[in-house]
């Protein structure tokens, strides 16, 4: 860092992107308000990242170090071929063919759809561009921007207000159930732009769905930070999924912000694959949970080089009978950092909790801590917590490398056995990527 | 095949065996017995090639050559098995991955024919095929890990199997079927070296088809005929050792 960017500097540069971004989406004036009202709050708002200093930020706003190739891309056709091959390797095409699942490239002006998409929204899904949909369905999106959030909580909400542009509103209507996971890729190519997609998540009552976000590799644009903000509302007895798939280059720092409130008898299921997690990763998720409904969080998370990954998760049950589990798995090596720390408040009767915590250290300069808290307010909550850090056995190896298997091999099954029960409910596809992904960080730590 | 010599070794800097001799030719059925503490594992967990187990004089050769500076793996491939006393839990590794792998790598065959062999032995061993998705002896009974260990022997074809106690926490049935595994094994071709302390599991067994070896303090003290077995069941090993006198 060769010079001292201001406070005043960055707001400069935040404004001009307001302007940007106002213009080039046509946005309607609530929305360019609502930028400007973060804008200010960026001013005032605290900052308290354990990585990123003040300074920092002003920086990566100010001067972001950018390179890239962007170009203009409509259908999947267009895409650069390591993307395509990537989508190829994942088999994405292929399931394509078969109509069972749903893919939608999100780029940073539209989405590409396939055919199957186009059919499923007759029957009331909608899965548009936040852009879009702010034009579209004004009052659906007023109704559900930054309503779980505060633009000045931190100078990163008020950030990522200001300047959010791409990501996904996805609207399931009252009772659908859509039988295939809706797959969703990002696309950031416009090198100007802060990477700050923002998600709306709407599920009516007794809808399903499944939502994975693959940010596998689609990073077009080198940029140092990348700030999205994910908000869900589950209506009653709404079940859905949300699988995130992180697989990010090492010099960016990701705080992804997601939230979501949880209706009554609704079940969310959020999973967090986190193959690359970038330089530093710090995320704290929060859920409300009303009468008798469901959160898990589930964090799958690989630390390799001298990446700092730090998952948090509040939940609180609000509702009698509410239940939250917050379960994080961390294969960690090289000299990387992982912390979990989740919070579970019980505020209303029979309400039940649990946060369980295991860390597989495959280095001695790898680092894992974990800080469970359970906070009850109420006499009848069942509040529970574990934690296991430990290396592997030496028993496991001995047996494995005596039927055969090289050092590297056997260490690669543990590891892969280590992970296994938290993929549950990652579809094949992936998982075949997710296992290479798994194996390939493992020789590669050893 | 397999030629011990002068054999010591120590754990944590103890010394356990103090010169073990030993010779397994091809195809050759040895019996080592013992009382608790005298070596039998620590024997077969050296020959096996585990990394606790240190080699402090003495050599080892398999098939002429010395395997002293092997890993288990290559032991392996050279056709050594070990069949565990205590075989670990493999959390989240399902037991037909495991094994596919297993046949890929030291057979050389392809996944599709490795799944077929394995499904099918699997069925001699009272495995069924759902069984296979399980994880590796997680939440297994003691005769459960013993025929899974069997199973690996019978897909492996190892020239050597050595079995540490294959008897031990296992319900009659699957001794039985145990032990006509390991003779089937055997008939076709694979030295065995079976550690136990028992004779039960020799009662199919023709005495004149196989050597006894006892073990006493990280010592082989005697090596008898097939019938000796029954000596030692009916007389226990402290009379024996007072007879030899090998008990100084």
């Amino acid at each position: 860092m060769s010079e001292t960017i201001t406070l005043a500097d960055a707001k400069a540069v935040i404004e001009n992107q307001i302007e940007e971004l106002a213009r080039r989406n046509k946005e309607p004036e609530w929305m360019t308000k609502i930028r400007y009202r973060a804008l200010e709050a960026f001013e005032r708002a605290p900052h308290n990242d354990p990585v990123i200093s003040e300074e920092q930020l002003l920086h990566f706003i100010a001067k972001p170090e950018v390179e890239g190739i962007p170009e203009h891309i409509e259908s999947l056709e267009d895409l650069p071929a390591e993307l395509k091959a990537l989508l190829d390797r994942l088999g994405i095409e292929e399931v394509e063919q078969k109509y069972v699942a749903g893919l939608a490239v999100q780029t940073d002006t539209g989405v590409i759809y396939n055919q199957f998409l186009q059919e499923w929204a007759k029957k009331g899904l909608t899965v548009l561009p936040t852009e879009e949909a702010v034009r579209r369905y004004p009052d659906l999106v007023k109704e559900h921007f930054l309503r779980l959030f505060r633009v000045d909580e931190s100078k990163l909400t008020a950030y990522h207000t200001a300047v959010w542009n791409g990501g996904i509103f996805l609207h399931v209507k009252e009772g659908l159930k859509v039988p295939f996971p809706l797959h969703l890729f990002f696309l950031i190519q416009e090198s100007a732009l802060a990477q700050a997609p923002h998600i709306i998540i709407i599920a009516e009552p007794n809808t399903e769905f499944h939502l994975i976000e693959g940010c596998t590799a689609p990073i077009l644009v080198r940029h140092s930070l990348h700030l999205d903000m994910t908000e869900a509302y589950f209506g009653e007895n709404a079940k859905g999924q949300l699988t995130v798939l992180q697989n990010w280059p090492e010099y960016v720092h990701t705080r992804p912000m997601t939230r979501a409130k949880i209706g009554k008898n609704a079940r969310f299921i959020n999973t967090t694959v986190g193959l690359g997690t970038g330089k530093s990763n710090t995320a704290n998720p929060k859920y409300w949970v009303d009468e008798n409904g469901y959160v898990e969080l589930n964090g799958i998370l690989l630390g390799q080089k001298d990446w700092y990954v730090d998952l948090g998760g509040e939940m609180y049950l609000q509702g009698p009978g509410a239940s939250g589990i917050n379960a994080s798995k961390a294969v960690i090596m090289d000299e990387s950092t992982v912390i979990t720390r989740g919070i579970i408040t019980a505020e209303a009767p029979r309400t039940k909790g649990h946060i369980s915590c295991d860390a597989l250290l495959l280095s001695d300069k790898s680092r894992m801590e974990t800080y469970p808290g359970l906070v009850s307010k109420v006499d009848d909550a069942e509040l529970s917590h574990e934690a296991a850090i430990g290396k592997i056995r030496e028993e496991e190896l001995f047996y494995l490398m005596s039927r055969g298997l090289s050092e590297e091999k056997a260490t690669q099954l543990i590891v892969k056995g280590f992970l296994e029960p938290m993929l549950k409910d990652i579809p094949m596809e992936f998982l075949v990527e997710i296992r290479k992904i798994i194996e390939l960080a493992v020789s590669g730590g050893m | 095949m397999l030629k011990v010599e002068n054999l010591h070794v120590s754990v944590d800097d103890k010394e356990i065996l103090r010169g073990v001799d030993l010779s397994v030719g091809q195809g050759e059925f040895h019996v080592v017995m013992g009382p608790n503490g005298s070596g039998k594992s620590t024997l077969a967990l050296t020959l096996a090639g585990h990394p606790r187990y240190k080699v402090t004089k003495g050599t080892l050769l398999f098939d002429g050559e010395s395997i002293l500076n092997l890993g288990p793996d290559e032991r392996a491939r050279k056709g050594i098995l070990l069949a565990f006393q205590v075989p670990p839990e493999v959390e989240g590794v399902k037991i037909i991955e495991f094994l596919q792998q297993v046949l890929v790598e030291l057979k050389g065959i392809d996944p599709a024919e490795a799944y077929d062999a394995i499904v099918k032995k699997a069925g001699e061993l009272w495995f069924k095929e759902d069984d296979l998705h399980r994880y590796v002896n997680v939440g297994f009974s003691g005769g459960e890990r013993k025929r899974l260990e069997l199973l690996q022997a019978l897909l492996i074809e190892p020239k050597l199997l050595i079995l540490d106690e294959p008897d031990s926490g296992v319900d009659v049935d699957s001794l039985s079927i145990i032990s006509r595994k390991i003779e089937e094994l055997n008939r076709a071709g694979t030295a065995v070296l079976l550690i136990t302390h028992y004779g039960r599991i020799l009662e199919h067994l023709d005495p004149g088809t196989f050597r006894v070896h006892v073990m006493k303090d990280g010592r082989i003290v005697m090596e008898r005929g097939g019938e000796f077995v029954n000596e030692i069941e009916e007389r226990g090993f402290q009379a024996i050792f007072e007879e030899c006198g090998c008990d100084e």
